[in-house]
């Protein structure tokens, strides 16, 4: 087993604990300067059934969860029977003496968590099993100590203390284990700095939340929605360091209406949901873009329709996004394809919703939004907030009334209910300049136009789908959101096998700029779509745009993400015809 | 920023001390009501209201649904926002919080407020934001021509309710005093000096405040006139055991209060009932958000967290 690269998997029944374990190991190998993914695999529900979650760690970049894994940590049988499938020959299995499993293809590491945990409270037998995992690498502990204190950072003494005697039993009964059956190590790993410089390791959800933080978000109206939740909860956790008035509201109609009023008043405001919760958002979708009333909405993906299987992942949402609220007006939606673009397209889409006055949908998915992966730390430094035209309230400059005036470019200056001078209504009726109805035929074409125009405030750079991989590729995968991952860590290893294979990811998906994707499209030898959907949305997108029809297709539907085996296995038997 | 108002301050009779005038409140837009429609003597009101109250039209922000009542921003001439069909609340609600230094008035008809936008109207009195909802209230959907609303009375006949509507009508004050507002009035569109007085107590009222307002409407609810009411109202002020500051009270008459006899009045108000929303809120509200400098926010420390 080679140093520095390794994937455990841990499974167990849901309460039991398995994602801390997976999370401490994934903190252990961050801080060993290895770059980490960390996955995720549940039902809904809180307690029982079958839980798990991955940890793939190397010291080259790595973007996706594998299928194949060194390690297999067992809380139950029920983790044997389903995922032992999975298990490299001559991995190791972590389970209970109590189970009756023998193997000789594998090494079976049974643990007395009851003998060990000595007095112990139960719930740190997980903390026990991490020690067990560290102790096989027979590391001398000093980083299980440093990533056990990071985890648990915001707790008390007493429960870091339990965890680090926890961990150390776990530890020295591994360590023993490996001496007395003579059975050798998994592999030291060796602390190296990451060549990243320092990293962070995040979930995507996670990213976007530190974005909307630094954007200067004020207002989050929000109601729990799997995988959306977690920006409820980070931005409650954070209003008292930064301000930030986030209320769990009674559904997500009153979630995004409170976003709209705070937007109306003058602040930079937000919510996040998923696709149920984006159904009922819609008709104030319209009501923003027709009031000029700038708001981000963080959509997160899952298997749907309708409660569909709530804590899976999905890119099933696309069209429906897209196509949100009845009528005709402006709307950016983007999605981000990993942690670095989660934060910084978050960042810029509250920038853009104030520039082109207007919302912005930031569209994630389950495997996005909760996974968590390690990323360069984000270089803060040159991110500048930009209202576009806006007055502030404070500066109390006199506004004319025509809170939408006709201008060159469609965006007019911006003001809030405080300023003198400028009284206007904001109306979800087409209205004049000054906000009032008018259901003039002239008025409607010249507003409509005023609206669209405003999509030309967008920088070209940014509506155009990025390259990676060689340029003369035999084969492109297009690809959007969290696609992204695994077609990196594919296009990488079908490059190092000879092949020639690129990978273009849409971020910006409306508007769509259709002279650049046809150009880049019609340059590629040979076109294969990749899409967490049934029908190719994005397929369609680019056909309807561009009238490029991608006839390869790899359509995954069954609410897990792509794994890197899987589409390393289709490219290159595509590639093979 | 605006000085607190406190009621008690207040020259009723006006005249003398008012910083604005009817004039500054004119939005010179034509109206769009049916002659004879209730909701002109509200508009009046309202802008009594504020003139009495001396506050700058550039601090009010009306904020309505979609409906006849819902027109109302435009007539006005304060900042104005005019929601779709129900959410006038919530929007509002936001508003307020964004900046605090606004007075928030909320005004829809009943289909609005008691009908799409019952859910809203439950949970925004539970929170008790220091904002001001008219419901404008003809018991009847008028823009839409004459359907049955959850005010109609049992038994009337409207264009989707041919053989007469058989729901039990809502009961605006013993909602409001179960949901726990704070300031809970009825009025009638036809007493502009009642409206008035009591829109100006409930703008100074420090919480939730919600005035049901009988509303004549001449062309879908004509039988509900001038005369039918005046036969009708009362005003619970009158009555020998006055008192307002007691919910089962309040209640109490409320539930007499039905479309044979309908008492207009305030029937519970009381700025200590409990804090406000804002007045709650965690963080530090000190300064309204909208004020708050958001560039160059330090996240640094936020990442050595991830590190």
């Amino acid at each position: 087993m080679s140093l520095n690269k390794i994937s455990i998997k841990i499974g167990g029944p849901a309460g039991s604990g398995v994602f801390t374990i997976g999370l401490l190991l994934s903190k252990y190998f961050q801080r060993a300067g290895l770059n980490v993914v960390y996955t995720t695999d549940y039902p809904s529900l809180i307690r029982g059934g079958h839980n798990t979650c991955c940890v793939r760690a190397e010291n080259e970049e790595i973007n996706a969860e594998v299928l194949n894994h060194d390690v297999l940590v067992a809380l139950d049988d029920l983790t044997i029977t389903e995922d032992l499938k999975q298990l490299n020959k001559g991995a190791v299995l972590i389970c209970d003496t109590k189970s009756t499993f023998e193997s000789a293809d594998y090494q079976v590491l049974k643990v007395d968590f009851d003998k060990l945990l000595d007095g112990m409270d139960k719930r740190y037998f997980n903390t026990i099993a991490f020690g067990c995992v560290i102790g096989l690498m027979g590391e001398d502990g000093d980083m299980l100590r440093d990533a056990l204190a990071t985890h648990f950072r915001k707790k008390s003494q007493e429960v870091v203390e339990e965890n680090l005697k926890a961990a150390q039993v776990g530890y020295d009964f591994a360590k023993e284990f490996c001496v007395q059956n003579n059975t050798g190590f998994l592999g030291r790993i060796t602390k190296t700095q990451n060549s990243l410089g320092n990293t962070v390791f995040m979930s995507g959800n996670d990213a976007a939340c530190v974005a909307a933080v630094k954007a200067g978000v004020k207002f989050v109206g929000e109601y729990p929605m799997t995988p959306s939740t977690s920006f409820l909860h980070y931005m409650a956790a954070h209003e008292l360091d930064y301000n930030i008035t986030t209320k769990q509201t009674e559904d997500e109609i009153a979630a995004i209406n409170t976003a709209i009023g705070a937007s109306v008043a003058g602040v930079r405001a937000m919510t996040a949901t998923s696709g149920g919760g984006f159904a009922l958002m819609n008709e104030a979708i319209g009501f923003a873009a027709i009031a000029e009333a700038p708001v981000v909405v963080f959509e997160c993906m899952r298997g749907g329709p309708s409660t569909g299987i709530p804590t899976y992942t999905d890119q099933g949402d696309l069209k429906f996004v897209i196509n949100s609220s009845q009528g005709e007006f402006p709307m950016v939606v983007l999605a981000p394809g990993d942690i670095e673009e989660c934060f910084e397209e978050s960042f810029n889409a509250f920038n853009l919703a104030d520039i082109l006055q207007t919302p912005v949908i930031v569209l994630l998915d389950k495997h996005l939004a909760a996974s968590h992966f390690t990323a360069k730390r984000f270089d803060t430094s040159k991110l500048k907030v930009d209202r576009g035209k806006y007055i502030n309230l404070s500066d109390e400059v006199l506004a004319n009334n025509k809170r939408h005036e006709f201008t060159e470019d469609g965006i007019s200056t911006r003001f809030n209910p405080g300023q003198p001078g400028g009284i206007y209504t904001s109306s979800s009726y087409e209205h004049d300049e000054t906000g009032y109805t008018c259901e003039d035929s002239e008025n409607h074409v010249k507003m409509m136009e005023k609206r669209f125009k405003k999509y030309d405030a967008i920088p070209k750079e940014l509506l155009r789908p990025k390259m990676y991989g060689p340029e003369d590729a035999d084969l492109t995968i297009v690809g959007w959101g969290s696609t992204k991952g695994v077609a990196l860590d594919a296009i990488k290893y079908l490059n190092s096998d000879g092949l020639k294979v690129n990978y273009m990811h849409f971020v910006y998906i409306n508007p769509f700029d259709n002279e650049e994707v046809k150009s880049m499209l019609d340059s590629c030898k040979d076109t294969i779509i990749l899409e967490a959907n049934y029908t190719g949305q994005l397929r369609d997108i680019i056909r309807e745009k561009t009238g490029f029809y991608i006839e390869k297709t790899y359509f995954k539907y069954d609410a897990r993400p792509f794994y890197f085996q899987e589409v390393y296995t289709k490219i290159k038997e595509v590639l093979k015809k | 920023m605006n000085e607190e108002i406190k009621i008690e301050d207040v020259n009723f009779v006006g005249g003398d001390n008012l910083k604005f005038s009817l004039l500054d409140l004119d939005s010179k837009h034509e109206s769009q009501w049916c002659p004879g429609c209730g909701n002109y003597g509200i508009v009046m009101a309202v802008k009594n209201a504020i003139l009495k109250l001396g506050i700058n039209p550039k601090d009010v922000l009306i904020v309505s649904g979609i409906g006849c009542a819902s027109k109302f921003p435009h007539y006005l001439k304060t900042y104005g926002i005019e929601t779709i069909h129900g959410r006038a609340l919530p929007v509002a609600t936001g508003a307020k919080l964004a900046n605090k230094d606004l007075h928030v008035i909320v005004v829809g008809g009943d289909g609005d407020g008691y009908g799409i936008g019952m859910g809203h109207l439950m949970h925004t009195m539970r929170r008790n934001i220091n904002i001001t909802y008219l419901i404008n209230n003809n018991e009847i959907y008028a823009l839409t021509k004459g359907q049955t609303s959850p005010t109609t009375p049992k038994g009337k006949k409207t264009a989707s309710t041919p053989n007469g509507s058989i729901e039990t009508p809502v009961n605006p004050m013993a909602l409001a005093i179960g949901g726990g507002a704070t300031f809970i009035a009825k009025s009638f569109s036809g007493d502009i000096n009642h409206m008035s007085d009591t829109i100006a107590r409930a703008i100074a009222h420090k919480g939730f405040s919600i005035i049901d307002i009988a509303q004549i409407c001449v062309s879908f609810n004509p039988s509900m006139n001038f005369k039918w009411y005046k036969d009708r109202i009362y005003n619970i002020d009158d009555l020998p055991d006055y008192n307002n500051k007691n919910k089962s009270w309040g209640m109490i008459h409320a539930l007499e209060s039905q479309d044979d006899k309908i008492g207009i009045g305030i029937y519970y108000h009381n700025d200590d009932d409990r804090e406000t929303y804002i007045d709650d809120l965690p963080e530090d509200e000190k300064l309204s958000l909208v004020r708050q400098d958001i560039n160059d926010i330090d996240i640094e420390n936020i990442l050595d967290n991830y590190e």
